[in-house]
């Protein structure tokens, strides 16, 4: 479970520091401009498409490494 | 085409697909947990698109591009905030699922009174929020009055056009509960998602000639537009890391939002869900695209919320109107619904029954289905009498909420510490903090969003009152955690995890 837990966490700093680290340190400007974009803006049409292959490489490994149930019974109450 | 045929004629199609919904989802709406969470069997098709309802809404469609075009690049915290909240939802949603299926819980305060062993404390989160929902959804009625507004130009009133969508939608759910919700969320979010692209599309070709000639036109002409702070001046770098981790954080803490995790089939359901769901942010920044362009063509002085309606009325043909104005009045109305649910169960179920254990679970589900129509009620009533009231309890509402993140998921996931005294402690601070900064205008201080400042006050004092309290026995919480947390023989056992978090 640990090590689902902390594959899970990495991913989310990652994709917090991709979204607002970048954005404040490298690319808040106007120029250059990447296929006539703006960066700052083409930053934030990069990154919603990079976030899939983040979590989608999290979820493959996660299948594999996370020992939670698929199906747990109900009859606790 | 007039205007009364455009919304006479769009109203008819809502009207039908909010009937469709509600057939849909009456045979599977037979006790709470159909009713509710559609008995735990939702795949990922409905998943994703009742989550993509509950994130894209009225204000993605009208107040987003409004927030590009008042203040420009400060609109990218919405494109980021999502994409940070699926990203936590990977983990805590399936973890929520594991624990709320084992017992058999339906709403957000189920799981705080089972992880704190305290009625008291399910009861006081369940009114609290149920309040903090029913400003949410007059958020939902304003939106709706701002396209009848925009599409009527005054010739119908808002207060009955309100008054009639919002009783429609609280009749689909009566009768169609999450699922049939759910079907009117797929309706909606292919039409949403058909009008903004539409419009993205023709707008660049139509007013600049072609996307690279709108990108240039505006490098050129509102540069101030595509920086932070830039046109914002207050909203920079460390307003947006601030913003972005609250609202993040925040995102799973409003209880409708949470009891959608409870709908899925599997936890697996759940994951696919954050792994395809940022694609979705691309519409957002098409949004704020549209939000750009229009300052260039409307110039800078129009109401930012009607922007892209104007833009519509400004660029297509009458008839074709009748797109826009039906996935925008859907956008206002169908995600309200699981909202009006949410809050009737948790009076309901937590409040109600939570004070009196007697009344049995059958009681409490026909008191749900019946409370619908009187929250709907109060919400249109306090939109319309007391709007001012509303404005004030929106403005903290998302720092409300994200207070709940401590006893939630860092203790009531991961910390086993954390006691009741230490979670209401904190949120009495930071709602207070919040509430302070916010309705003083003191939001953002020193750049920072004042919710975050409000959150790390609460999980000081969460912290050091859970340590100067009494904790849930260990054999407990051991239960209350089997399937989330198995043990594996790589884990340490869960003493040891006790004494390393200790």
């Amino acid at each position: 479970m640990r090590r689902a837990l902390w594959a899970w966490f990495i991913a989310v700093v990652l994709i917090i520091f991709l979204y607002v680290g970048v954005a404040a340190l490298w690319v808040n400007k106007v120029k250059p401009t990447i296929l006539g974009m703006p960066l700052l803006y083409t930053w934030f049409v990069i990154v919603p498409l990079l976030n899939p292959i983040i979590l989608g490489a999290l979820y493959l490994y996660d299948k594999r490494h996370n020992p939670q149930a698929e199906e747990v019974s109900s009859d606790v109450r | 085409m007039s205007d009364d045929l455009i919304l006479g004629t769009s109203f008819i199609i809502v009207f039908a697909v909010t009937l469709f919904g509600a057939g849909v989802g009456k045979k599977k709406s037979t006790d709470m947990e159909g009713w509710l969470v559609n008995n735990r069997k939702m795949g990922t098709f409905l998943v994703w698109f009742l989550l993509g309802s509950e994130i894209y809404t009225i204000f993605t469609f009208e107040g987003l591009a409004g927030y590009a075009y008042i203040n420009g690049a400060a609109a990218f915290y919405n494109v980021a905030l999502n994409d940070v909240a699926y990203a936590i939802g990977f983990m805590v949603l399936p973890t929520i699922w594991l624990i709320g299926k084992r017992f058999r819980y339906v709403t957000q305060s189920d799981f705080i009174e089972g992880r704190y062993q305290s009625k008291n404390l399910g009861i006081f989160v369940a009114l609290a929020s149920a309040l903090i929902m029913i400003a949410y959804i007059d958020l939902n009625i304003t939106g709706l009055s701002a396209v009848i507004q925009v599409i009527g130009q005054g010739s119908i009133s808002p207060t009955w056009a309100d008054t009639i969508g919002f009783l429609v939608l609280a009749g689909a759910v009566f009768f169609g509960g999450i699922r049939g919700n759910a079907w009117q969320a797929v309706i909606k979010d292919v039409l949403m998602l058909v009008a903004v692209v539409i419009l993205f599309v023709v707008i660049p070709i139509r007013y600049f000639g072609s996307f690279g000639y709108m990108y240039g036109s505006f490098v050129r002409k509102i540069p101030s537009h595509l920086v932070l702070p830039g046109v914002s001046k207050k909203l920079g770098p460390v307003w947006l890391i601030t913003t972005v981790i609250l609202n993040a954080v925040g995102q799973w803490m409003w209880p409708q939002w949470f009891g959608v995790a409870y709908t899925a089939k599997s936890p697996r359901t759940l994951k696919l869900q954050a792994v395809f769901m940022p694609f979705y942010q691309l519409v957002k920044v098409a949004v704020i695209t549209i939000g750009f362009a229009a300052v260039l063509i409307l110039g800078t002085s129009k109401p930012g919320n009607n922007v892209i309606m104007m833009l519509a009325l400004k660029t297509f043909p009458q008839w074709f109107l009748i797109l826009f104005t039906v996935a925008a009045i859907l956008a206002a109305i169908v995600p309200a619904g699981p909202i009006v649910m949410t809050s009737s169960s948790l009076m309901a179920k937590n409040v109600v029954q939570g004070l009196n254990p007697r009344i049995s679970d059958t009681t409490v589900y026909k008191m749900t289905k019946a409370l619908v129509f009187p929250i709907t009620i109060i919400a249109l009533f306090l939109t319309i009498v007391v709007p001012s009231l509303i404005v004030s309890i929106l403005l903290v509402a998302y720092d409300f909420i994200s207070q709940l993140f401590p006893a939630i998921v860092l203790g009531g996931l991961f910390w086993r510490r954390a006691t009741k005294e230490g979670v209401l402690a904190g949120m009495l601070s930071g709602w207070a903090v919040a509430a302070y900064l916010v309705l003083t205008k003191h939001d953002p201080i020193g750049g920072w969003n004042a919710g975050m400042v409000a959150l790390l006050v609460n999980i000081v004092v969460f912290w050091l009152v859970s340590l100067a309290t009494k904790p849930v026995p260990k054999e407990i919480l051991t239960n209350f955690y089997q399937d989330a947390f198995p043990q594996t023989p790589a884990d340490p056992s869960p003493n040891t995890v006790e004494v390393i978090v200790d």
